[in-house]
């Protein structure tokens, strides 16, 4: 009993001694970017350290990060001082939570993600802080198999399901993979390249013919598919596992293949469908919630994020690239050259369709994707009817459409009011 | 027809008895032992198989958790909430498992149902108003705070474990106490705990565990003052393969340490339990 008595005495008394920990004077920086522990460990090192206020980094899931949030701002008074997330976590906030951030001077080179960043209203609630994108990365062991006459940089989903299918057929299993894990992105799949390339539209076309069409191709492209894709959610640790040797996600999801193994994979763009390539930006910010205990510092930590100096930190720490304009340095890791590249060559493609990202939704967001997971898993795991599926899904999207009220966004034609789903 | 065991029946009982044994234990062991290897192996080692039986002794993926900032302090946040939250939910439990074996009393079952309820929400629903509490009262950030929320979490199973073991003591040998001059006080203390410590000890893990594996609370409660727990499975959920393996390792062990010496009084309860 005398170890099971000590035990209990020390750590009472330590508990009683440290209850009363004094605040700390840093910036409290709640982010839901840069979760992984190297990246985390970068961005305080690295990134955060030049900033002479002192800052305590603070990367979360998206669920504690927002349910702390919410109450500090019903509580009225808390310790964040400046937040980093995603446009999306954003625009499902009410903006007068938000500080507004126009008097910083400070802004995107984009008009469009400043634009995005006022969120339906006439002032700067966020700032945008870093972009990324969606690309293809492939095995060098699968180049040998890619179709007669295709360029790795100018794909259409045709060839693609044709590579799919040569190495599938060569090596006796089926090595495309796809994020269709639990935390894996594969909705962004859908909404930014797929609908984009086949009907030049998201939500309008959602139910056309074209779309049914899409959906073919991609059932097509699922049977060269690893089956185990379904557990994918970060397709680098498949890359360089060897499950899969050409595969599809996020630039940042891609890094630690090309980073670890640099010589023996390959990025190149998505491919492109009848009505172009379509693609699709990650837009991260950093906002300033009403509550921050020092505001003069979260300003000031926000300034800090957009100089040209930091961004480029940044750009190493986390693979997201910087939002405004800087001469990008030679000696970048291998996964920044190789993304880099990659967008690069899709946004200069002369077929390019560049969407934006989903605008207005509010908190409509997370079942606006949902329809397309949904959409996907009737359709492609389920193995049910394309068209009774994307006749059935319609009614939900046109809901979330016409409850949140989001006009159209590229690249649908533009509406007057919700955007309609036809 | 006799009731004794052919030596061909009683040979195969003990095969089946000793694989199932065997069986039991690789359940537990195998997994761990993975854990460690990938944990001591090179980076690139993690993802090739099979693996080799003696781990490289790689240190690389362990090295980059000792320079983690916070890593220490965050170590010692979990011992102390576990700590309190054991103290606290014996403190609380112990007694009121005691009234339900010993006391009539209106209402009992439905306040044995009760208890059971501090489980029925799920804690993501319930951190947001509690968030706004601690905050207004400022037991935010705080130690305690956090390891009564986990005493919360810890009572249910602190008061059905002390209620068994209480019920497993005959009243009788109470009874004998008070005639041989005890007062109810003192024929508790005398008699019924030194019987159930065991049994307390094995519940206090029980709390130790509870407390050492929540997240949520501990991630949205805590700022400064995180919790290895949440400091740590952020991190690890998207981290390279090779460092989860080492956070997962790094997790692991204090709990393990923990359950290792304490063994004993768990090994205990059963016995009681068998009786």
């Amino acid at each position: 009993m005398t170890l099971f008595s000590k035990t209990f005495g020390a750590a009472s008394a330590i508990a009683m001694s440290c209850a009363a920990v004094a605040a700390q004077a840093d910036v409290l920086f709640w982010s839901t970017q840069a979760r992984p522990a190297e990246e985390a460990q970068a961005m305080t090192e690295q990134v955060l350290s030049g900033f002479a206020g002192g800052v305590d980094y603070q990367p979360n899931e998206g669920g504690p990060w927002l349910t702390r949030l919410q109450a500090e701002l019903q509580a009225g008074s808390g310790s964040i001082g400046v937040l980093g997330s995603l446009h999306g976590d954003f625009s499902a906030m009410n903006p007068d939570d938000l500080v507004d951030l126009d008097d910083l001077g400070v802004s995107s080179a984009s008009a469009t993600f400043d634009t995005l960043a006022k969120l339906g209203t006439d002032n700067m609630q966020y700032i945008p802080w870093m972009q990324a994108s969606y690309i293809m990365a492939a095995n060098k062991e699968a180049l040998q198999y890619l179709p007669e006459g295709a360029d790795i940089d100018a794909l259409t989903y045709d060839q693609l399901i044709e590579w799919s299918a040569n190495v599938h057929e060569a090596v006796g299993e089926p090595k495309f993979g796809f994020p269709a894990g639990p935390k894996g992105l594969k909705h962004r799949f859908f909404q930014g390249y797929l609908y984009p390339s086949y009907t030049n539209g998201v939500v309008r076309t959602f139910a056309s013919d074209e779309a049914v069409t899409a959906w073919e191709a991609f059932k097509s492209l699922w049977e060269h598919t690893n089956p185990a894709s379904t557990n994918f959610s970060f397709m680098q640790e498949q890359l360089l596992s060897g499950d899969a040797w050409i595969a599809f996600d996020h630039t940042s999801r891609l890094a630690q293949a090309f980073n670890d193994r640099p010589d023996d994979f390959v990025a190149f763009p998505a491919p492109a469908g009848p009505t172009g390539r379509g693609f699709m930006p990650v837009l991260a910010g950093v906002a300033i919630p009403r509550t921050a205990p020092d505001m003069d510092a979260a300003k000031e930590l926000v300034k800090y994020m957009l100089d040209p100096a930091t961004q480029i930190a940044t750009l190493r720490a986390t693979n997201f690239f910087p939002v405004v304009d800087v001469a990008l340095p030679e000696d970048l890791p291998p996964s920044v050259k190789a993304a880099g590249d990659a967008v690069a060559k899709m946004s200069g493609s002369a077929d390019a369709n560049p969407g934006l990202l989903p605008a207005g939704l509010g908190d409509k967001g997370g079942d606006f994707s949902q329809v397309f997971v949904d959409t996907f898993e009737r359709i492609v795991l389920a193995n049910q009817d394309i068209r009774m599926v994307l006749d059935d899904q319609k009614g939900k999207l046109a809901a979330i459409m016409q409850e949140s009220g989001a006009p159209c966004w590229a690249p649908d034609a533009a509406s007057d009011g919700p955007c309609p789903v036809e | 027809m006799t009731a004794v065991a052919t030596p061909d029946a009683r040979k195969a009982g003990r095969w089946l008895y000793v694989t199932s044994v065997v069986l039991l234990c690789a359940w537990v062991i195998v997994p761990l032992y993975f854990l460690l290897i990938n944990t001591l192996s090179a980076p690139e080692d993690v993802q090739s198989y099979p693996k080799a039986f003696f781990p490289a002794f790689d240190m690389g993926s362990l090295s980059f958790f000792v320079t983690f900032n916070g890593m220490i302090d965050a170590l010692l946040n979990s011992i102390m909430v576990a700590g309190l939250t054991m103290i606290l939910s014996i403190a609380i439990g112990a007694p009121a498992g005691y009234a339900l074996s010993r006391f009539d009393f209106r209402g009992k079952e439905l306040f044995r149902l009760l208890i059971l309820l501090t489980r029925a929400f799920p804690l993501p629903l319930l951190a947001l108003p509690l968030a706004v509490m601690f905050i207004r009262t400022g037991l935010d950030d705080t130690i305690i705070g956090l390891a009564l929320v986990h005493t919360t979490l810890a009572i249910p199973f602190a008061v059905l474990i002390t209620f068994s073991l209480f019920s497993g003591i005959p009243m009788e040998l109470e009874e004998a106490a008070w005639t041989l001059g005890c007062t109810r006080l003192t024929a508790f203390t005398k008699v019924v705990l030194p019987l159930i410590l065991p049994g307390i000890a094995a519940s206090a893990i029980f709390a130790f565990v509870i407390s050492w594996n929540e997240v949520f609370a501990a991630a949205v409660l805590t700022i400064e003052n995180r919790t290895l727990t949440a400091f740590l499975l952020v991190k690890l959920s998207e981290a390279p393969i090779h460092l989860k393996f080492a956070g997962g390792f790094i997790l692991v062990l204090p709990a393990l340490i923990f359950i290792f010496a304490v063994r004993k009084y768990l090994f205990a309860m059963w016995g009681i339990a068998n009786r």
